[in-house]
């Protein structure tokens, strides 16, 4: 199917608007790649690395600033937390012309070789959230682009950053990751967290899989980088400025990752 | 879990009979198909539908395993060649079409499968993605434009019923069938084959590469030399390291 096939399917309703309806987009807005925090208040700080951007619409929790990166243009959109809000504005960006979405996110460590600090590549994701099954039945696999995860890995190594390749859990609640005994269904939250840490998953987080899913239907390219800020098991976590500086190179494993990606190129 | 003896239970091979690489067909009868390919091929014998062969490409040690049908034996065969010391799987297999990007004749690559079997829950709940190792997956991708191979790349489904995928109507979950399957062809899965979820799902949780190459709706001698051709390369490539991945 053509990307001209995929805008046809979705004719007629919200997303046929000129003006994204939730993220107050339209074409010439964006770019091509399109780097995706959850919190809007991260946005200008994500623009900063940039060599030149400006704000290009704010709504809700959708914050978007557009501009270029040694001579490549990228745009960063913040999701807000959770897969809802996530596929939203997927769907949106990609009627307006985005065609690589790679998170920049923060994540728990979930396995003793996890450490705060460390970058994480996720080649697929955990589809622990409501959001993904309202697209495909839940057997499909939350799967990164191929591409994308070399492009990210060869950015990491470049940039000389300690990285993992791996799984990813994505959840819809924050405190029944952070406090399972309290929930009604403590037994089911910690029998599939035991699970996934033995299945080798590597940190957890609350937006790739439906991002990754989303991204299959929409035949755009994805990916995820996610900063081990958390440690439950060890008790760590980043300081604020440690936070700043391994965000900064999250953001430049990003940008460097961009540069190998054909701008307007067809998906992956 | 495994007794400390000689023997596994099901395969007909045991400890320093396997190669770190070890190509999975389904059909054993695919098994001396394959090894045509190879160099001092040593036929190991057969036990059930597990037929095993070992011989040598380029060098390097390469070994031939069939799974039988279906997640249950590959999963079997997947878990105890691990056991004895396999670390790389390469699947080679047949498989249909679903969303009609992959046709007749084309070979398939597969990213990742959709765990539309029973096999791979048993081990860990669904939510988990049935991934194929990205080593292995960029190595068959490199092999194949290496040999000028024109290839699909993409998800596959990997089902437990054959018939409920080639005649679903004449099933009693027709309609459930009929449903999921059009969800898989709007999602783009190009491929519907029967062994690569459990095979990839397993990989993971063990820490073992797997990959999966198809021959889209055909099977012979040719297609099946082609696809092991780009396999063998691919091993080369991933003996080499090339990618550092």
């Amino acid at each position: 199917m053509s990307k001209e096939d995929a805008a046809e399917e979705v004719k007629g309703g919200l997303l046929d608007e000129a003006v994204q309806y939730h993220v107050q987009l339209k074409k010439g807005d964006i770019s091509d790649f399109v780097i995706l925090p959850g919190d809007p208040g991260r946005v200008e700080f994500i623009a900063e690395h940039f060599d030149k951007a400006k704000l290009v619409a704010e709504n809700r929790e959708y914050k978007t600033m557009t501009g270029e990166y040694k001579g490549r243009p990228v745009t960063v959109t913040s999701t807000g937390i959770g897969c809802p809000s996530a596929a939203i504005a997927i769907e949106e960006l990609a009627n307006v012309g985005a065609s690589t979405f790679v998170r920049c996110g923060t994540s728990g460590a979930m396995q003793e070789h996890t450490r705060v600090g460390e970058k994480v590549i996720a080649t697929g994701a955990v589809r622990y959230e409501g959001t993904s099954i309202q697209y495909m039945p839940i057997e499909f696999p939350a799967v990164a682009s191929h591409d994308m995860v070399l492009a990210l890995k060869n950015s990491a190594i470049k940039n000389k950053l300690d990285h993992h390749l791996g799984i990813v859990q994505s959840k819809d609640s924050f405190y029944g990751q952070h406090n399972p005994e309290k929930m009604p269904i403590a037994d089911e939250l910690r029998q599939k967290w035991d699970a996934w840490v033995k299945g080798g998953v590597l940190c957890s987080e609350m937006e790739a899989a439906t991002i990754f899913v989303v991204g299959s239907y929409r035949k755009v390219r994805t990916g995820a980088v996610l900063l081990v800020a958390g440690d439950q098991a060890r008790g760590e976590s980043l300081t604020k400025e440690e936070y700043k500086d391994n965000m900064s190179e999250s953001v430049r494993l990003i940008l460097d990752s961009s540069l190998d990606i054909e701008v307007g190129g067809e998906n992956g | 879990m495994f007794n400390k003896v000689e023997q596994v239970k099901h395969l007909p091979i045991s400890f320093g009979e396997i190669a770190r690489y070890v190509i999975v067909p389904g059909d054993p009868n695919r098994v001396p198909i394959i090894s045509e390919l190879l160099d001092d091929v040593e036929h190991q014998g057969k036990n059930r539908e597990f037929n095993a062969a070992r011989g040598k490409y380029k060098g390097i040690d390469v070994s031939i395993v069939s799974t039988g049908i279906g997640c249950p034996s590959t999963a079997i065969a997947v878990e105890e060649l691990i056991h004895i010391g396999a670390k790389v799987f390469i699947r080679i297999g047949t498989s249909g079409s679903v969303d009609g990007s992959a046709k007749k004749g084309d070979i398939f690559i597969a990213t990742a499968a959709v765990r539309d079997d029973g096999t791979s829950k048993q081990y860990i709940p669904i939510e988990f993605p049935a991934l194929a190792d990205i080593k292995v997956l960029d190595s068959l991708i490199k092999a194949s434009a290496a040999l000028k191979v024109p290839t699909k790349v993409g998800v596959c489904q990997s089902k437990d019923s054959f018939f409920g995928e080639v005649e679903p109507e004449r099933m009693p979950v027709a309609e459930y069938l009929d449903t999921k399957w059009k969800a898989w062809q709007r999602g783009s899965v190009g491929a519907s084959e029967m062994e690569a979820a459990t095979l990839f799902t397993l990989s993971s949780i063990f820490d073992v590469g797997a990959g999966g190459i198809f021959a889209v709706e055909t099977s012979d001698k040719e297609t099946i030399h082609k696809i092991t051709k780009i396999v063998l390369e691919s091993i080369c490539y991933m003996e080499k390291g090339v990618d550092n991945v």
